[in-house]
Order: C-alpha cells, then sequence, then structure tokens
C-alpha cells in the first residue's frame, strides 16, 4: 500500500464525511458557497482549524499527552495583541504583532513542555494549570469585549484567509522532512523503545509542546482578525471543540498515530456540518446534539474499521 | 526510611489536610470572622456539594479513566428535576428516573469507551454534549421549576441537625465518606477497580472483566453526579442548565490535588476529600482577600501546579522499562 493510500485510512471517515458534508453544503446553499466567498467562509473556520493543528503535535507525542491550554492561549494573544500591543502602545504593523504573538505562544508551549515533560506532571492536569492561569490573566488584562483590530489583521479573516493556513500547512510541512518527526513519531507509539533506542524522550516532547504553542498562536491570531475585536470569554471554549475534532480527523489519542492533515480535516468537518445545520435553520440546542452525536458515532466507526482491518490481516 | 513514606499515598493525604488547616489557620488570621460559624458552615456546604460531585472522578480516575460528561449530567439532573417537579411529579419519583436516566448515560459512557477501546476523554465529552444539548432542546433553554422543600433544607446554609449546627448534607457527606472508603478497602470491587486501573492487561488474567468494571464505575460516576445535580437545586433554588460548569476542571482538581494518578491504580476518596478542602479554603481566601474571581482562577491554576509538582509527579521514561 502506498504511504498516501496508509496515511488516508486513518482518516477515512473524516474524508468521506468532508465530501459528503461540502456536496450537501454546496446543493443547499450555492449563495453560501460560491466561489467568490470561499475566503470568507475559510476565514469563519480558520480559528477552529487551527485550534485543532495545534492540539495534535502533544497528542501525537503520547503518552497522555495532550494540552487543554490551546483555547485559553488564543485568548490570552487575542487580550495581548489588541489591548497591550495595539491600543496601549499603539503598535499595528505586523513586523511586530506576528512576531510577538508566536514568542508568547512558544513561552506558553515551552511552559507547559518544561511542566509535562521535566516537572513530569501529567499533562492534563499541568495544562489544567495553565488554562486557570491564562484564563484568570486574560481577564484581568481584558475585563470585558474592546476593538478594534488593525485592518490588515481584518483582511486575514477575508479574501487573504488561506495566508496564514498555508504558512501553518508549510511550516509543518518543513517538520516533516526533518528528522525530528521520525522521532516524534516514534516516541508517540512506544516511548520506552524509542528511549532504549537512543531517542532523547524528554526533549522530543518538549518540543512538540513549544509547536503547539507556537500554532496556538497562530490560531489565536487568526481569531483576532475574524472577530475584529478582542474578547476574553471567546478562546477557552475552542479547547474542548478542538480536540473533538482531532479525533474526528484520525488522530489517536495514545499518541503517534495521525497527522495534522487529518486534524485539519476533523475541524473542517465539524465546521461544515454547523453551517449545513444552520442552513436547514436549525436550533442552537440541535446543533450541539449533533456535534456530540458525530464524535461519538464517527471514533465509534473508526474504531470498528480499526478493529475489522487488524481481524483482516 | 522517611522519603518512603513521604512518598506514600497516606503522606499525600496527610500533607493535604494539613494544607487545608493551614489554609484556614492563615484566613482567621488575615480575615476578621472567617472561623466564624456562619463562615464555617458554608466552606462546608460548598465543599460537601464538590466532594458529592468528585465521588464519580475519584472512581474513574483510580480506574485509569476520566469522565468529562459530569458537568453535563449534573446539569441535566438539576434541569429535569426542577422541570418534572415543577409539572406536578412527586419527587420521590422524579428521583429515581433521573437516578436511573444517569446510570444509564454513564453505563453507555463505560461500554463505548472500554469495549471499542477509545479514549473517555472523547466518549465521555461527546455523550455530554448529546445530554446537554437534549436538555436544552427539551426546555427551550428557558428551564422552570423549583426544588422542593426537603431538598433546600438538606443544603441550606442555615440548617441544622438535632444538636449538630450544620445541615443534614454534612453529616451524610461523612457517612457516605466511610462507605466509599470502606468499599475500596475491603470490597472485591474495590480490589479489582484497583486492579484494571493498575494493570488493565493482567486483570482479566485474574479473571476480573474489565468491561464490567467500566461500565459499573462509569454508571455510579453519573449517578453522583447526577445526584449532585439535584443538591445544587435546592442550594440554588432555581434549575440553571450550565450550573455543573465549574465543575468539570474542580472534580479533576480535587481528586489530583488529593494525590490520585490519573494513569490510574492509585488514589482514594480520602485524599479526594482533603484536595476538595484545599480547593475550598483558596477560593473563600482569595475571594474574601478581595481578589477578583480571576485572579482566583490564575492563583488556582498555580497551586494545582505548584502542589502536583510536590507530589503528583511521574515516572521518567528510563524508570518504566
Amino acid at each position: 500500500m502506498s504511504p498516501v493510500l496508509r496515511q488516508l485510512r486513518g482518516v477515512g471517515f473524516a474524508v468521506v464525511m468532508l465530501v459528503v458534508l461540502l456536496v450537501l453544503n454546496v446543493v443547499l446553499n450555492p449563495a453560501r458557497f460560491q466561489p467568490s466567498s470561499w475566503g470568507t467562509l475559510l476565514g469563519l473556520a480558520a480559528p477552529l482549524i487551527g485550534a485543532a493543528v495545534a492540539s495534535a503535535p502533544v497528542i501525537l507525542a503520547g503518552r497522555g499527552g495532550i494540552d487543554i491550554s490551546v483555547g485559553p492561549l488564543m485568548g490570552f494573544v487575542n487580550a495581548l495583541v489588541i489591548q497591550l500591543l495595539f491600543l496601549n502602545l499603539g503598535i499595528s504593523s505586523p513586523w511586530i504583532i506576528v512576531p510577538a504573538a508566536l514568542l508568547v505562544g512558544a513561552a506558553v508551549g515551552a511552559a507547559n513542555g518544561a511542566l509535562a515533560t521535566i516537572v513530569r506532571i501529567q499533562p492534563i492536569v499541568a495544562t489544567l494549570g495553565t488554562y486557570l492561569i491564562l484564563t484568570g490573566v486574560t481577564l484581568t488584562i481584558l475585563p470585558a469585549p474592546i476593538g478594534p483590530a488593525p485592518d490588515w489583521l481584518k483582511a486575514m479573516a477575508g479574501p487573504f484567509s488561506i495566508m496564514p493556513l498555508a504558512l501553518i500547512g508549510l511550516c509543518w510541512l518543513l517538520i516533516r522532512r526533518t528528522p525530528y518527526y521520525d522521532l516524534l513519531m516514534a516516541v508517540g507509539s512506544d516511548d520506552r523503545a524509542a528511549y532504549t533506542a537512543g531517542v532523547p524522550v524528554t526533549r522530543v516532547r518538549l518540543i512538540a509542546y513549544v509547536v503547539t504553542g507556537l500554532f496556538a498562536a497562530a490560531a489565536g491570531l487568526m481569531l483576532t482578525s475574524l472577530i475584529g475585536s478582542a474578547d476574553p470569554n471567546i478562546g477557552p471554549t475552542y479547547t474542548l471543540i478542538a480536540i473533538a475534532a482531532v479525533a474526528l480527523g484520525g488522530v489517536s489519542l495514545a499518541g503517534g498515530r495521525g497527522g495534522l492533515g487529518g486534524a485539519a480535516i476533523g475541524a473542517i468537518d465539524i465546521f461544515l456540518l454547523q453551517s449545513l445545520l444552520t442552513t436547514f435553520n436549525v436550533s442552537t440546542y440541535v446543533l450541539q446534539i449533533a456535534y456530540g452525536l458525530i464524535l461519538v458515532v464517527a471514533v465509534v466507526l473508526t474504531a470498528v474499521q480499526e478493529r475489522l482491518s487488524k481481524r483482516k490481516g | 526510611m522517611t522519603s518512603n513514606w513521604f512518598q506514600s499515598t497516606n503522606a499525600r493525604i496527610a500533607g493535604a489536610f494539613a494544607m487545608a488547616l493551614l489554609l484556614q489557620i492563615v484566613g482567621t488570621l488575615l480575615i476578621p470572622g472567617y472561623s466564624a460559624p456562619f463562615a464555617i458552615r458554608a466552606l462546608l456546604v460548598i465543599a460537601s456539594l464538590l466532594a458529592v460531585a468528585s465521588i464519580g472522578q475519584t472512581l474513574v480516575v483510580i480506574l485509569g479513566g476520566i469522565d468529562l460528561s459530569i458537568p453535563f449530567v449534573i446539569g441535566f439532573a438539576n434541569v429535569v428535576a426542577a422541570q418534572l417537579y415543577g409539572q406536578g411529579w412527586n419527587f420521590a419519583l422524579v428521583c429515581v428516573l433521573v437516578g436511573v436516566l444517569a446510570i444509564a448515560i454513564g453505563a453507555l459512557n463505560g461500554l463505548i469507551s472500554r469495549g471499542l477501546n477509545i479514549h473517555p476523554l472523547i466518549v465521555t465529552l461527546g455523550i455530554g454534549m448529546i445530554v446537554q444539548g437534549a436538555v436544552l432542546l427539551w426546555t427551550g433553554g428557558f428551564p422552570s421549576g423549583s426544588a422542593p422543600q426537603v431538598v433546600s433544607s438538606l443544603v441550606s446554609i442555615g440548617g441544622s441537625v438535632g444538636p449538630l449546627p450544620v445541615p443534614l448534607l454534612v453529616p451524610s457527606l461523612v457517612v457516605l465518606t466511610a462507605l466509599i472508603v470502606l468499599v475500596l478497602a475491603r470490597t472485591p470491587y474495590g480490589r479489582r477497580l484497583y486492579a484494571v486501573g493498575s494493570n488493565p492487561e493482567a486483570a482479566p488474567l485474574a479473571l476480573i472483566d474489565p468491561l464490567r468494571m467500566w461500565i459499573l464505575t462509569y454508571a455510579a460516576s453519573a449517578f453522583f453526579a447526577a445526584v449532585a445535580g439535584v443538591l445544587l437545586l435546592g442550594f440554588t433554588g432555581s434549575a440553571y442548565g450550565d450550573v455543573g460548569q465549574p465543575y468539570l476542571f474542580q472534580t479533576i482538581a480535587a481528586v489530583v490535588v488529593g494525590g490520585a494518578a490519573l494513569v490510574g491504580g492509585r488514589g482514594s476518596y480520602l485524599g479526594t476529600i482533603a484536595g476538595v478542602l484545599v480547593l475550598t479554603e483558596i477560593n473563600t481566601l482569595l475571594i474574601g482577600l478581595g481578589f477578583r474571581p480571576s485572579t482566583v482562577q490564575a492563583a488556582l491554576g498555580l497551586v494545582i501546579l505548584l502542589l502536583v509538582s510536590l507530589y503528583g509527579r511521574e515516572r521518567h521514561v528510563r524508570a518504566t522499562i
């Protein structure tokens, strides 16, 4: 089996869902899905895609690796960029804002990584700690929503929405070409074997947290451009739905299996589902049930499919 | 060997209790009226509610799982109980119905997670979202109804039982704690729980059915979450679908501060009680000192990290080979 096909089998269900949902959306709501509005649509989906992609590296690193502070970090970057940099210091240049945001993301990621790999606190507890700290600090520097955002940043949610996503994708493709990627997957699938083979397990995992922090900061910027303001309450809502998207996209929560492409597809699935149900004008309550149902059904089907393929040989 | 004792579970629990006591003393010194009878009663009631909500999380964590559906089940029980009671149902019947439904939800969580080997984080999150959506759909987002007098007096801060100046909830929780500790230490269920948690592969060889344990334990978790939901209805007086949301991370934090390991096989309900007391003390103390809720939340995060890095550390990979 070619490597591409093997990659696809893990995310099989998510891809099928993507095609079905896309066709349904285009047929039922041609006005919303005409080519000229693709930029805006992608801008709408971008924060969730970013959050899902950001959540994936630490999950791939295995042994309970997970970062539930991704959502609060997005909110923190959002508040920092608008409140501190743009409104207080009057900085609007992308050449300062983007590196600053990424630096903050990498720093928080490194802190998470240090707590989870060097202090060796269970990742969900360590990132729960940073979740609470980031949410608290965000609410302290930004008690209520405030705006606006710089114009160039707002444009990133419109016609140029593909750009930040493409940059993240490129970044990951480059990582995949380095030996680090193989080490990450090795650590994720069996850290004890990797350790005996001389892989620096702690460092590999630590770097995964930094990558997650970087991508989460990028997702925070995309969130900022979408809402065109700063809101302390939106960021944290992304955490759980992002982890759901990752699972939907065939990334195993046990680590070592799946990829960022799958996570992105999972996120797009959730976005398309949301968009489809809104077309039908169903209430947000039904939307909530549908989210949960699709999530459970998807992971169940993936598990059953895996079980069957194992039995065959 | 002092170092051995320091790393034992008992030391962790003792440490957490000492921490709670220390916080109480600090509070008394800093804030006038911190140890006044009414303040202590309020603290005990709030801690008891969290303790009930954390029973399930403790059992599930010992088993090696995690239950994110607890806040959703709390909200479900809270709203359904109020709504049905408001429609004139007999309250005992309402409780039975809510309990049975919760047990069914929990059993489904355990069945899917263990039966298909899917991470319980995802399963309980998905099921929780379905439950919450269903409740919202049923009530249209505006739950009505109220708590019967029985439940309100059970949890009212001003209540008393005979000579005791606390509402019935507090002594009941003490009895419940003794029962749970007994069940975990002295019954086959308790032994099996720790066995499955510490080594899921070896447990079947000792003729333990892991699937059955997962279904039973998750059912118990949802049941106690439902109990917490009904109690919260008495505490707040009216139904609110999101009443359980603060309990999502608080139950996990209480269990972890109490010395349980999320990888399973380690932990105790007494430890959770200590964790609950520590969390409630910190919360009350910081709010009493005039900090804003957002600052309190940040401080709580810091304290969790600090405590867990003191005694909740995992082994290095090199030590697992």
